[in-house]
């Protein structure tokens, strides 16, 4: 492995590493626009240019295109290394727009960043000279072009190519009238479009989503797993709750892909990217409620978890624990799982209790990213163990001995069955239960019917651990506080339990998940803490193989 | 056309009737060379090369039989490219040899293909060039049914196809490899470097030896007169002719063939029939609109090879002599140069797109007479913040000539700007 010295500071990189990268072993971050350590080098921008002395003779190189070699001598600060990089600025802003207090990527400007940085110059150029490209330009149904804004990095045009493999954005035109454009006939419509935005280092390409919508000062950001399906993609989420003039219910603004090299690399799914938006969305459950004619008193969470203690308890009594269904789901943390397993299957001996059933909503499954399988969790409840025990009816046979009447109470988990269950099918499950508890984020169907309803709070408003197909088990982290009365679920569950009798006394997620392990060899050895920021295979396990994120045909860069 | 009294070694036929059709062209010689290389071992013909000191007349410069050399040992299949993208205001020797004497061409892209061993040989001609184009490619013809080129080339064993290509008419084509990237059908942005050489990744990623027209038409003659008369036949470290192609105020512009290293003072006075209508030379563009100007003054006892011309501070570059008399605005001389670079820059670097675009607006107002005297230092700057800043060699194209006007004419800016 090479030794070099950065900035006077000896480091030993990885043989084949560019200077970028390496300089980022040591926190030195060189600029740069066109590189991007997921797409292939072009070396246009120029600004990542540094001083690079081998054998005693010093020239001037670009970083991303230089290997680090053995006893180089790089120099990122000098004299000679400020007026390119000042120069280079003065070359990108004499046309540049004026328009930062307008511009949604003012404040994480790639431009404005380094103009601090490292420009700071007066403009040489009249106003009249400045020259006019398209403005407010649809590339796509979700992302706005504004080509006075870019600086022709290409990595949009590069991500097309050689992530998705769609090629519908390129470079037209030559010359000082070289333009980011739609490839003739295509829009930018690919389910991975979101990405160029955040790509984009300067504020050319913006989300719909999020144009004018936060300043990105105002934000705060925190880390968490995407559970749009069971790939996991490690997401950021940018929330902002204070400024309620803005958008009273709104406290997601958008979500970024958080860099995985083991799950999602850069990359994240637009269904995933805009999956946010039911978080705040008006139909959310936010108090619990109850089917009885009433004065129309909002109950407590603790009020209807004591009337369906009530009415557990009398069922059992009367009619044993097979009169019990759980219908669960494979969208639950593993925290959930493991107080509802027991709850139900150890303290309760309930035997009907499932997480995976035919009628589940299938996702569009690509070689990329996306999976079919849209439960963040189902290999979560497999290595809990969720399943029907003894003579318990499983899957499918379940949701007709239901539908057949076979169960008094029936306790529903997150599953939507007004959309899952034909309009007669549900008409006849309402006419047979005599009772059902629906624990519910969102109002559908199922609201309006069940007896008792609980609300949950959502992945993006709690802590919580998923397991992705991959058997990593990945957690999520609290930005702010559940909407209105919503609680996790385990804590539903850990209430409930102690009205029927059940010992479990947990603080907190951590303290249920650190708790798995005892009961469960794939938990064994993980904690809350070592989980880290990227998540930890079941087990233990060695990390799997590397897969680059991207199409298996993709076209090379220009 | 001629140098008087010179050995002539590309020109020789130029003026034979027909010289394109090949029979006239193999009773003047044709495909003689060729034969006798397909006898000796590649290394020998590129050894030959080698040794004769043929230099690229492209532009820049470099040892042909050297870069041949570079191709990897067992990298196949590999190709050559004959880069007729003739583009360099000034520069107008290349479409002779298209025109008049295309078998010579062909004879030697095929020499360099059988030393290199190459499978097949592009020939990459630019868009304007009709006529010639069609001319070569009627040659190409003939010389496959004569059996020069296909399958088994004259029971050698050897197989070397040829293929022809039009540029679309974009002066960075002729950056070698700008022009890979416009064979292989993209757009004609030149290429990352590293990796340096297209000898060992180029066409297709595959070894290709990229070669100027007038250099390949060289190979035969080389083999021809051997390669130590060759050498003896220039200045020291350059050996043979060139063909100069001389323009601007003399009284006979054209293009000359004359021993490298012949003086720049001869070129113009002896052969050009000295300056116009009896007036003064202000200044020389000794190599190719990109190469610095040099002053009458510096004009004096410079012989025309590479070496001689670098340590005057300007190129010889394509050998295009452009005399410039007392009568031209040296302003006006610089915006015409960088209106045409503006217009040729490809935009895929930053400091070249913007900063020729930059330089138009301000030599512009040289011309219009509103400059200021600080867009004299303005224009250096700008042009120096281009200089070795780019991708490929554009960059310094416009950026050596602009700071060379600024520098050795700076009273004729001062005088035309307001304050």
């Amino acid at each position: 492995m090479p030794w070099l010295e950065i900035d006077g500071k000896p480091v030993e990189v990885p043989a084949g590493l560019n200077i970028i990268e390496a300089a980022r072993l040591l926190n030195v971050e060189i600029p740069h626009y066109c590189y991007h350590a997921g797409l292939t080098v072009v070396g246009s921008c120029r600004m990542c240019q540094v001083e690079v002395e081998v054998g005693g003779r010093k020239s001037v190189a670009i970083a991303c295109n230089t290997k680090a070699a053995d006893g180089m001598k790089i120099t990122t600060k000098s004299e000679v290394v400020h007026k390119l990089r000042r120069s280079i600025l003065e070359f990108y802003l004499q046309h540049h727009p004026l328009d930062c207090p307008i511009c949604d990527d003012a404040g994480e400007c790639d431009l404005q960043n380094y103009y601090m940085e490292h420009g700071l110059h007066e403009s040489r150029v009249a106003l009249a000279e400045k020259k006019h490209k398209h403005k407010v330009m649809d590339v796509g149904p979700t992302v706005v072009l504004d080509s006075e804004r870019c600086v022709l990095c290409s990595r949009c045009v590069r991500f097309c190519r050689e992530i998705v493999g769609s090629d519908e954005l390129g470079i037209f035109n030559h010359g000082r009238d070289n333009e980011l454009l739609n490839v003739p006939g295509k829009q930018l419509d690919n389910d991975y479009a979101g990405n160029v935005v955040d790509l984009c280092p300067v504020g050319a390409l913006t989300d719909k989503d999020f144009r004018f919508k936060r300043r990105v000062w105002y934000m705060k950001r925190t880390a968490s797993v995407c559970t749009g399906c069971s790939r996991g993609c490690n997401v950021f989420v940018d929330w902002e709750v204070d400024r309620r003039y803005k958008d009273s219910v709104r406290r997601v603004q958008r979500l970024k892909p958080r860099y995985n090299r083991m799950v999602n690399e850069w990359w994240i799914c637009d269904q995933g990217r805009y999956s946010y938006h039911s978080v705040d969305a008006p139909n959310r459950v936010s108090v619990p409620r109850v089917n009885v004619q009433g004065n129309g008193h909002v109950p407590t969470v603790d009020e209807v978890l004591t009337r369906a203690a009530a009415r557990i308890e009398q069922t059992m009594e009367k009619h044993g624990a097979d009169s019990i269904a759980v219908i669960g789901s494979a969208a639950s943390s593993n925290e959930d799982l493991f107080l509802l397993n027991r709850l139900f299957v150890d303290k309760l001996k309930v035997q009907n209790v499932d997480v995976t059933f035919g009628f589940e909503k299938k996702g569009k499954e690509d070689e990329i990213l996306k999976r079919a399988d849209l439960a963040p969790n189902r290999r979560g409840a497999l290595e809990l163990k969720i399943a029907p025990s003894g003579d318990g009816q499983g899957g499918d046979d379940l949701i007709s001995a239901a539908i057949e009447g076979e169960f008094e109470i029936v306790i529903v988990i997150r599953h939507d069955l007004s959309t899952l269950l034909s309009e007669k099918e549900l008409a006849k499950l309402r006419k047979n239960t005599s009772y059902i508890l629906y624990l519910a984020s969102h109002e559908n169907g199922l609201t309006e019917i069940a007896d008792d309803v609980l609300p949950l709070a959502m992945w993006a408003e709690r802590e919580a651990t998923y397991t992705n197909f991959q058997g990593r088990v990945q957690k999520t982290n609290i930005p702010f506080t559940p909407r209105g009365l919503a609680v996790p679920e385990w804590e539903l569950w850990q209430t409930l339990g102690a009205k029927l009798g059940m010992k479990a006394s947990y603080e907190s997620t951590r303290d249920v998940f650190n708790a798995l392990g005892t009961s469960f060899d794939g938990f064994k050895d993980l904690t809350w803490d070592s989980l880290g920021a990227g998540g930890k295979m079941l087990g233990n396990a060695p990390e799997p193989a590397y897969r680059r994120v991207q199409t298996s045909r993709p076209l090379p860069a220009y | 056309m001629s140098g008087n009294g010179t050995a002539l070694l590309i020109s020789r036929n130029f003026a034979v009737d027909k010289m394109a059709s090949i029979d006239v062209a193999m009773k003047n010689g044709a495909y003689e060379q060729l034969k006798r290389a397909l006898k000796m071992k590649p290394e020998e013909v590129t050894q030959v090369v080698k040794d004769s000191g043929l230099r690229g007349h492209g532009g820049a410069g470099f040892s042909t039989g050297t870069k041949w050399g570079f191709i990897p040992k067992d990298k196949f299949p590999r190709y050559v490219t004959v880069n007729g993208d003739e583009s360099e205001p000034g520069t107008c020797k290349d479409r002779l040899i298209l025109e008049r004497d295309p078998h010579l061409l062909i004879e030697g892209a095929l020499i360099c293909a059988y030393a290199v061993q190459a499978e097949r040989v592009y020939v990459y001609i630019r868009g304007e060039y009709f006529y010639p184009t069609k001319v070569t490619a009627n040659a190409v013809k003939e010389a496959y049914a004569k059996g020069f080129a296909g399958q088994n080339i004259l029971n050698s064993g050897w197989s070397c196809s040829i293929h022809m290509h039009n540029g679309a008419g974009a002066y960075i084509c002729g950056e070698e490899t700008g022009l890979l990237e416009s064979m292989e059908g993209k757009k004609g942005w030149p290429r990352l470097k590293p990796p340096f050489y297209p000898a060992a990744i180029g066409l297709w990623g595959q070894p290709t030896i990229v070669n100027n027209v007038e250099t390949l038409a060289f190979v035969p003659r080389v083999m021809e007169i051997g390669a130590e008369k060759f050498a003896g036949m220039g200045s020291p470290k350059n050996g043979g002719t060139a063909l100069y192609s001389l323009s601007g105020h003399v009284n006979r512009p054209g293009v000359y063939e004359l021993p490298m290293g012949t003086p720049l003072m001869d070129l113009i006075e002896k052969f050009g029939g000295g300056i116009r209508n009896g007036k003064n030379l202000k200044a020389v563009i000794p190599g190719g609109s990109s190469s610095h100007i040099l002053t009458a003054e510096e004009c004096k006892d410079l012989p025309l090879d590479f070496e001689s011309v670098a340590a005057r501070g300007s190129m010889l570059g394509s050998a295009a002599v452009m005399v410039i008399d007392e009568t031209v605005s040296i302003p006006k001389l610089m915006h015409w140069m960088v209106r045409f670079y503006a217009h040729e820059s490809c935009g895929q670097c930053t400091p070249c797109r913007e900063g020729c675009d930059w330089l138009l607006r301000l030599s512009k107002k040289f011309v219009d007479g509103t400059a200021r005297k600080r867009d004299i230092d303005d224009m250096w700057e700008i042009a120096d913040n281009i200089d070795g800043k780019t991708i490929c060699a554009l960059g310094a194209a416009v950026a050596w000539p602009t700071k060379s006007y600024l520098v050795k004419f700076r009273h004729e800016f001062e005088a035309v700007c307001k304050n």
